[in-house]
């Protein structure tokens, strides 16, 4: 149980993807412009990151290392993950045009999203069980949608500042995300292990 | 071989049930699209100029069928409106056509500049420190509402910038840019009438800043029938009342600056 609240904790603040490993950034960057889209983006990435997790967890685990293929992994992991984005494609274009519309490029971008890769190879690397796994995925996703929304709220204030122009829609977003970093530095050490 | 031949099982197996599953969710997720949406888009002038107040054409043809009410495409005219109504099965309602002026007439050299401006080229950064004009009412003449305009109607002549009604469709996207609201929407019938003249000073004031602008001396308010009235030192047509040609045609002659204008 201890472990479990550590790999929570520690995924979604200390060792954030987005702010501290720098994984995912397109969308964070790309999405992040209106709450309402940066919400949904960080639903779809969540329930992606789970259920990535836990499919390829049970796929590595049952089918490759049973039979010594463990060098299907890359391909196997992004075979569950481009399937599992376009359940959540179908879904989202199913019950919420708006949201489909507002996302864009960026939902089929999650398919090669190196965010949520990376969530299955460090699961992989780490040697987490299957709970760990579904934990790790689960709070991986979380952090990124954390860090999302909190760029989406302050990039809304923003189009209310008077910013000189030359650091106007670009050069002030990658700004916010590098202070935004700094502050994300300052959890670094909460927990040791 | 034997381990390829294995990780191709393998491989295959899992793409094959990941796409029996895919192709299963999406029958069930099926996304209807209403092929009159296709059918009114293309009969829409496909500008998306916004002047439906919707975000553009599609999302207009998507709103007229949901709600089954005449929305007016402005740009589009009687015609496409009544073929719109045609297919869903409704009434058109009658619109009258509009057409952007711009209420200033001063050419170039006749507006007096009272510093040197060396800004960005734009209305908008100009009139922040107040106009370089000194009419304070006047076209800056930088040319805001030619970029906006979807229909490329509007252009500077060498004197002072113009719309070419022919080319006009009254989608409003100039009368919003312009920081002196000097543009309007004037109805049009064959032909436009407006004032070119956007001062509200008293006359004296006004004919020290420029030539041509209107003093409100009243001369077209008084004559029989006139559709003219002067509100804050500055004449103003009643659109309800421009049948009588005449009493336009007189007063157009008879103005002393020569602000009202007709243009067809």
């Amino acid at each position: 149980m201890k472990d479990l609240i550590v790999i929570f904790i520690s995924t979604v603040l200390i060792n954030n993807f987005v702010l501290t490993y720098f994984l995912g950034i397109c969308p964070f960057l790309g999405v992040s412009r209106r709450i309402s889209s940066a919400l949904g983006m960080g639903g779809a990435v969540i329930f992606v990151m789970t259920l990535s997790a836990s499919i390829s967890w049970l796929i590595y685990h049952y089918i490759l290392l049973r039979f010594n293929l463990t060098f299907l992994e890359y391909v196997v992991f992004i075979l569950v993950i481009a399937s599992l984005v376009q359940i959540v494609e179908m879904f989202i274009r199913k019950f919420s045009p708006t949201l489909f519309k507002a996302l864009g490029i960026y939902l089929p971008l999650i398919t090669t999203n190196c965010a949520i890769l990376g969530c299955a190879l460090f699961m992989v690397a780490r040697n987490y069980n299957f709970l760990e796994s579904v934990i790790f995925g689960f709070s991986a996703g979380l952090g990124f949608s954390l860090v999302l929304l909190v760029m989406a709220g302050i990039r809304e204030e923003l189009n209310f500042c008077d910013i000189p122009q030359v650091f106007r829609s670009a050069p002030i977003t990658l700004i916010t995300a590098g202070i935004l970093a700094l502050c994300f530095m300052g959890f670094s050490g909460i927990l040791s292990f | 071989m034997e381990k390829a031949v294995e990780g191709l099982i393998v491989l295959g197996g899992i793409g094959f049930i990941l796409s029996i599953i895919l192709s299963f969710l999406s029958e069930k997720f099926k996304v209807e699209e209403n092929p009159l949406v296709e059918k009114i888009l293309k009969i829409l002038p496909q500008i998306n100029c916004g002047a439906c107040g919707f975000s553009g054409c599609e999302e207009f043809a998507r709103r007229v069928i949901e709600e089954k009410k005449p929305y007016t495409c402005i740009p589009g005219g009687e015609e496409v409106n009544k073929k719109i109504a045609q297919i869903l099965g409704l009434k058109a309602e009658k619109i009258e056509a509009k057409k952007a002026v711009i209420r200033c007439g001063a050419k170039k050299e006749e507006k007096k500049v009272s510093f040197y401006y060396w800004g960005p080229s734009s209305c908008v950064a100009a009139n922040i420190l107040g106009g370089n004009i000194d009419c304070l009412y006047g076209c800056l003449g930088f040319g805001d509402c030619i970029e906006v305009c979807p229909q490329k109607a509007i252009f500077f002549d060498g004197a002072r910038v113009k719309i070419d009604i022919k080319k006009c469709i009254g989608c409003g996207r100039c009368v919003e840019v312009c920081p002196r609201n000097l543009i309007s929407l004037v109805p049009y019938k064959e032909e436009v009438w407006f004032v070119a003249c956007n001062n509200k000073d008293k006359g004296v004031e006004t004919k020290k800043v420029c030539k041509s602008g209107c003093i409100g001396c009243g001369i077209c308010a008084r004559l029989k029938e006139s559709p003219f009235f002067i509100k804050d030192n500055l004449s103003f047509i009643d659109y309800e009342r421009t049948d009588n040609k005449e009493a336009l045609f007189e007063a157009k002659n008879r103005c002393p600056v020569s602000c009202i204008i007709r243009d067809d």
